[in-house]
């Protein structure tokens, strides 16, 4: 008996270091191919499926460190301290703010054969007019999740946004906490732009605010939204599109709606920073997440639209993942905006925001 | 002796760099804004004006002082009868009963937190008990009753140990003298364990008092975003305002109410322990 556990413990030693071996050759491939092995993602938490990161270590034999943020000031903040990565995977606005500060690298697009998926809706948006710097990860709208048994579609259709300026709804709502994106719903419906930071205009938006906390006095939440809406604890509830996916997905009586009067329209994508370590290997990493497989996985997994429009198409058509759910493919109104860098409009907002949450 | 107090020189950087220096770091950001491209800092008093001269702020300020008040009373109502209780217990049946309320600290405070929202909500299993006789649903999320509850849940054991080391720290013979000079049990209770276990209570309300008047994570998630106390003020301008200087003077405008009630309860303690020795 000890003789047999003597050579099992040999037969495992061998056993390792052979797949030692193993690996270091394959790293060693991709040390030769692309300079290094190791892949750095900066990206939100909770955007990613589960077998994207295994499934591309494996094929490249390669390793991915992924490291996660909450918010994208929160991205920034960590990134200008010095911290190197090789890609990010920030929103819009963000994008724009990076490439005015020259912190990213140009996208070298004859190394991501697979752009040729990306939907037309997705390309040359604002904040990078011709994509030289950003390939979209998702994208979607904001909107308002209803109970269709008790807020009746026309009513949405009438009021818009003001919908939550009708103390009919009092107490039976909930708001996204977040400061640009409450602005941008008070804007949208006063007709200006969420871009504004005209004086006038933000003070407008701000009275409308308070206005809304007196008539329905909303829950001010970020995520928690996706549960309470599956429980249908409250009538009416501003949500991001993606999460909306979620929600109608998991609860028939919910629909999804966007105003007429315009709504913000969002980004998220992939950049490569000017002082990424290893490149040739994000570039791979790109054209990897844009290639059908995996952006299939990817966008069920996650429930934001894809920018990869065949699965876009495929998600919506029949027998999709997603057949018949209003809020996974986001439409387009002609006063929907995308937000634009603007750091002191940003942080006015912010300061007014903070007294919109506590006023009483 | 001398060689001993060595000892101490690491703790003593470790406190100027992490404790003193940021506090200097405060009023200096408290003091200041940010001026124009030849002068980088200017002095101001206008983060100051700022907050008091805006009523939102006040309330905002009042309500964080209530709350963290209610709190704390619960806890010593709460608390102190449990404490007495586990006090008078055997020797081993003390140590299980420690055991018990440090129990929960060991689990992460926000993890705690969240499962209360499966409790409260509106479909929770409170709801849900409620609703097997016919009562309910009661909305508890997002109320001052939930911001409440999760705080006097996460900070009473501090409280319960404070007041439970004191009473054990009694010497029990004081009590069996007061007996024998006649005093009843109320007596014995008011006149003796009472004043002696003060020490315990006052430091257990200090340790209560200081997270729940400066939390933001619990009033976040049991009271939702519309839910602001002043630790959720000082967060938004730190993370998301990006206004440094005004969090500091909001940090520091708390830092001095936590003094004075620090400076107000030690003295509750030294007179307490004056009257004592007078009578």
């Amino acid at each position: 008996m000890k003789n047999f556990k003597r050579i099992a413990a040999v037969a495992l030693i061998i056993v390792m270091c052979i797949s030692a071996a193993g690996c270091s050759k394959k790293g060693g491939d991709a040390k030769e191919k692309y300079g290094s092995d190791v892949l750095k993602v900066f990206m939100p938490g909770e955007y990613i499926a589960d077998n994207l990161i295994p499934d591309f270590e494996k094929e490249f034999g390669v390793t991915v460190i992924p490291e996660l943020f909450d918010s994208n000031e929160m991205m920034y903040t960590k990134f200008s301290a010095g911290e190197s990565y090789d890609i990010l995977i920030p929103s819009d606005y963000m994008i724009e703010r990076l490439i005015k500060e020259e912190q990213l690298q140009k996208i070298d697009k004859n190394l991501i054969p697979n752009m040729k998926n990306l939907a037309p809706e997705v390309l040359n948006a604002a904040y990078d007019s011709d994509n030289s710097y950003s390939v979209p990860y998702f994208w979607g709208t904001v909107g308002i999740v209803y109970n269709k048994n008790n807020v009746p579609l026309s009513e949405l259709e009438s009021k818009g946004w003001d919908i939550f300026r009708d103390s009919k709804y009092a107490g039976r709502a909930y708001f996204y906490d977040s400061e640009r994106d409450g602005f941008m719903i008070a804007a949208k419906q006063l007709g200006y732009s969420a871009n504004s930071s005209d004086e006038a205009e933000i003070n407008a938006e701000y009275e409308w605010l308070l206005d809304m906390k007196k008539a329905t006095d909303p829950v001010f939440v970020t995520d928690q939204v996706i549960d309470g809406m599956i429980n249908g604890t409250k009538d009416l509830a501003v949500v991001y599109s993606g999460d909306a996916v979620t929600i109608l997905a998991e609860n028939e009586d919910m629909g999804y709606f966007t105003p007429d009067c315009g709504t913000n329209r969002w980004y998220d994508a992939m950049v490569i920073p000017a002082n990424a370590e290893n490149p040739k290997l994000a570039h791979e990493f790109i054209n990897f997440v844009l290639s059908d497989d995996i952006s299939r996985d990817n966008t069920e997994a996650v429930g934001y639209a894809s920018p990869n429009g065949n699965i876009l198409d495929e998600m919506v058509g029949e027998g999709g993942e997603y057949e018949g759910n209003e809020a996974y493919y986001p439409r387009k109104y002609d006063l929907d905006e995308i937000y634009h860098d603007d750091e002191k409009l940003r942080k006015t907002l912010s300061g007014l925001w903070i007294k919109v949450t506590a006023a009483h | 002796m001398k060689s001993y107090r060595k000892m101490t020189y690491p703790y003593v950087v470790w406190i100027s760099i992490m404790i003193v220096l940021p506090m200097f770091l405060i009023m200096f950001y408290a003091f200041t804004k940010t001026g124009n491209s030849v002068v980088q800092f200017k002095f101001t008093f206008e983060n100051f004006i700022r907050f008091f001269s805006d009523t939102i702020f006040l309330e905002v300020l009042g309500r964080s002082l209530r709350v963290a008040i209610i709190t704390t009373v619960i806890c010593v109502l709460l608390g102190y009868p449990a404490a007495y209780y586990i006090a008078k217990c055997s020797e081993g049946l003390k140590m299980k009963w420690v055991l018990i309320i440090t129990f929960p600290t060991w689990i992460n405070m926000l993890v705690r937190t969240y499962a209360w929202i499966g409790i409260l909500q509106d479909d929770g299993v409170i709801n849900k008990l409620l609703g097997l006789i016919g009562i309910g649903p009661v909305t508890m999320m997002y109320t001052e009753f939930a911001v409440i509850l999760g705080m006097v849940y996460n900070f009473i054991p501090f409280m319960i140990l404070q007041i439970y080391t004191s009473l054990t720290k009694m010497d029990y013979s004081l009590i069996e003298a007061a007996q024998d000079l006649g005093a009843d049990r109320l007596r014995c209770f008011t006149k003796v364990t009472l004043p002696l276990s003060l020490p315990g209570v006052i430091s257990g309300i200090t340790l209560v008092f200081l997270p729940a008047v400066s939390s933001f994570c619990i009033p976040k998630l049991l009271g939702g975003g519309q839910y602001v106390l002043v630790g959720n003020v000082i967060e938004s301008q730190f993370l998301t305002s990006g206004d440094w200087n005004f969090g500091s003077a909001i940090s520091l405008i708390m830092a001095i109410i936590i003094m004075i009630s620090l400076y107000v309860t030690k003295k509750l303690d030294k007179s307490e322990i004056q009257e004592r020795s007078a009578t």
